[in-house]
């Protein structure tokens, strides 16, 4: 088995707003290894969301292959795709899109709908899920009585329920506080650590995408830059300002004590 | 299952929304469901009215037939039956002499007769100037008689009125009820018509029989009295054996009791006020007629010829009240056929807007359902769930509203065979033929037509907000507001 899970090579894509035809992508190419954290940047109109929804099985390519786990999904039919998202990806959203009159439960046994047969199965799996992201005993709370982080804990918990190859995430802080950003993020990191799940991830916060291992600068369609990050959850790294040494876990550098999560720049290593 | 659990989360989260669109469709249905209700019991109605004015129409067959073969003889009266039977005099087409010595130049407004016609108009003083009854003994020789039914007709009313008629003035009454005395012997009840045949309730005089009474509709009204009671003719106690309905405006108001009965009380006795003669066969009336005027030309001789062309009057009457009811029928179904198309238009509309509004609504729902791997069949069901569930409520509560709004949806909705037949057979048949109208009531059959009418209303109406949905791509789960 390779260690490939994504391999995008020469992808473009092309809208046509009224006859004028815009390129979102072009020529892009992208190898995503199993295990990646890997964040999306760029200003609005680079394409991120364009290339999420194309790695997504959402949107096709006009040009380009893009091979998924193995899959050829360029050239999948529309009306086969939904079978790879349902068992290839997980999808978080900016704005959690939670189905309002379901509890925490429900909603994450959505996606296992027709993958699971049995009932108490899904039930199961999915109170399993919620634990994982730290919220048991409020499974059976409706998404209006959860608090912000935790309606995106339970469409993480969603996105996991198929245990997909890729998870996706569309700015998941975007909507969140700097207190549940943090932890947002601490979770997808974790997850990522613990259980090796590959998480491509679009934002255009910085201080988000710095705890990311690579971080993908998008500008007019095309990856203009490429840097690790720190992804301190999983490595041992080194502290930005003053190059101590970082263990793991930590979100304060111990010898300067600068926070590592209150930063609004890209780091370079 | 997953499915059916959201379809109805989904309609409850909008509660108010999901009520108006159950009332609407509710109403809608129950509509739908009164229609044919409604033109089932107008059906029913109709087929009452054919079965009874058929059966009419046959007893007025057998009455034209018997009616051919039957003479009245009567006293010409001074005041009996005007108007109806100037033709009818004796004398009409004899030579002078003929006029009774009672007469008085009124004479000629018609013998009384005991008729099926005249009874209506008998309010006079008397009912006929009573004759005596040996005259019975004469005519019941004569050849060719095969029986003669002496027959008392008294009329009994309380109010005077005057009446001014071609430069005369009468004094009339107004007729509470007729007393009619016939021979009650085995012979006449069971061969000869001289009682009724339509006994409604109780039965009817039998031979031999006095104290007894058989009253009409419209006596036992006016008795205020029904089978086994007491009524008080002319201070005699009578009880009460039977009612029958009246087969002609004529009979309305008679009473019926024995000949000596009758004599006793209105203190006629061995007098009768006509004589009702049977001849062995129709085509022998002529000669018994002639041999009657030959032997007393004093009395008015009646053939069933004037009984037989108000028969076929009142006939033809029944055949256009039947046609009548027939054609308004034909139209009630086509008025019904144009409502329920309108209806059924109406309710798939509702289903529609509320299902595709539903649908814009939830664009960003549907898409993130798609985004997580539902298929375009699996939103597309969960769609045509939605609405079939919703107008599966609307179905109940509609044959709900319909259990006891049935009668007055199809009332205001379709025109009513009852109201055009009531007015044909009013005037026709004397109220006589007018059938218990049907009520409107549901049937299993019907419950189950409408529901499983709604479900069809409601997949049609969800069938293209459903397409909508599936066709919604799952990139509107991006989009954020």
């Amino acid at each position: 088995m390779s260690d490939i899970v994504l391999q995008i090579e020469n992808l473009t894509k092309t809208y046509h707003l009224g006859k004028q035809p815009v390129k979102a992508l072009t020529d892009l190419s992208l190898q995503v290894n199993k295990g990646e954290f890997i964040a999306i940047m760029g200003p609005s109109g680079s394409g991120k969301t364009t290339l999420l929804n194309v790695i997504g099985c959402i949107d096709k390519p006009t040009s380009g292959r893009v091979h998924l786990d193995g899959i050829e999904v360029a050239n999948t039919p529309e009306n086969k795709l939904y079978k790879i998202r349902q068992d290839k990806m997980g999808f978080i959203f900016q704005s959690f899109n939670l189905l309002p009159y379901l509890n925490a439960r429900e909603n994450v046994e959505l996606p296992m709908e027709s993958k699971v047969a049995s009932k108490t199965e899904r039930k199961k799996r999915a109170s399993e899920l919620l634990s994982i992201v730290g919220l048991s005993g409020r499974e059976n709370h409706r998404p209006q009585r959860l608090s912000q982080g935790e309606q995106q804990r339970v469409a993480i918990a969603r996105a996991l329920a198929n245990e997909p190859a890729i998870i996706l995430a569309d700015e998941p802080t975007g909507n969140l506080d700097s207190q549940n950003k943090r932890e947002i993020i601490k979770l997808l990191a974790n997850l990522n650590l613990t259980r090796g799940t590959t998480i491509i991830m679009v934002t255009h916060d910085s201080q988000v995408a710095n705890h990311t291992e690579r971080m993908l600068l998008l500008k007019n369609g095309k990856i203009v830059m490429e840097k690790e990050g720190l992804h301190v959850a999983k490595k041992q790294s080194r502290c930005p300002y003053c190059d101590a040494s970082i263990k793991v876990g930590d979100e304060n550098c111990s010898t300067c004590e600068k926070a590592l999560f209150e930063t609004d720049e890209l780091f370079v290593k | 299952m997953g499915l059916v659990n959201r379809a109805v989360k989904n309609i409850s989260r909008r509660k108010i929304r999901a009520a108006l669109v159950i009332i609407a469709l509710s109403i809608s249905l129950s509509i739908m469901i009164s229609i044919p209700a409604g033109l089932m019991a107008n059906q029913e109605t109709t087929n009452a009215l054919t079965n009874n004015l058929s059966s009419t129409i046959t007893d007025t067959s057998e009455s034209i037939s018997q009616a051919l073969s039957q003479i009245d003889v009567t006293l010409s009266s001074r005041f009996a039956g005007f108007g109806f039977r100037q033709e009818s005099s004796s004398s009409a087409g004899s030579p002078s002499g003929q006029m009774p010595p009672t007469g008085q130049g009124s004479d000629r407004y018609g013998g009384f007769g005991g008729g099926d016609i005249a009874g209506q108009f008998g309010g006079m003083s008397q009912a006929g100037t009573p004759m005596n009854a040996s005259l019975y003994a004469d005519i019941n020789s004569i050849k060719n008689v095969a029986t003669v039914a002496a027959v008392l007709e008294v009329s009994e009313g309380s109010k005077n009125q005057t009446l001014s008629m071609m430069g005369q003035s009468f004094s009339m009454q107004i007729t509470d009820y007729i007393i009619k005395g016939v021979p009650l012997t085995s012979e006449l009840i069971n061969s000869y018509n001289v009682l009724p045949s339509n006994i409604v309730k109780g039965r009817n005089l039998q031979s031999g029989e006095t104290g007894v009474v058989l009253l009409s509709q419209n006596n036992s009204a006016f008795f205020n009295a029904g089978v086994g009671d007491i009524v008080s003719i002319l201070n005699v106690d009578f009880t009460v054996v039977g009612i029958y309905e009246p087969t002609s405006f004529s009979d309305n108001l008679v009473l019926y009791m024995s000949l000596l009965d009758a004599q006793t009380i209105t203190d006629n006795t061995d007098y009768i006020t006509s004589l009702r003669v049977f001849t062995t066969s129709s085509n022998t009336v002529d000669l018994v007629v002639e041999d009657i005027r030959t032997l007393h030309p004093e009395v008015t001789v009646t053939t069933g010829q004037e009984r037989l062309n108000q028969l076929e009057f009142m006939q033809s009457r029944y055949d256009e009240t039947l046609e009548s009811a027939q054609a308004s029928l034909a139209s009630t179904q086509a008025t019904a056929i144009q409502e329920i198309i309108v209806v059924v238009a109406a309710t798939s509309l509702i289903v529609l807007f509320v299902m595709l509004y539903t649908v814009r609504e939830r664009t960003k729902e549907i898409g993130t359902l798609k985004a997580i791997g539902f298929s375009n069949r699996t939103v597309m069901a969960q769609f045509i769930l939605e609405g079939l569930l919703l107008s599966l409520i609307a179905g109940i509560v509609g044959v709900v509203i319909a259990s006891f709004a049935a009668p007055t949806l199809s009332s205001l909705l379709l025109p009513s065979v009852s109201s055009s037949f009531g007015l044909a057979a009013g005037g026709g048949a004397g109220g006589s033929a007018v059938a218990a109208v049907s009520t409107v009531s549901l049937n299993v059959e019907l419950v189950v037509a409408a529901l499983g009418g709604a479900m069809v209303l409601g997949i049609l109406g969800t069938l293209y907000p459903a397409w909508r949905a599936a066709k919604i791509r799952p990139a509107e789960a991006m989009r954020y507001e």
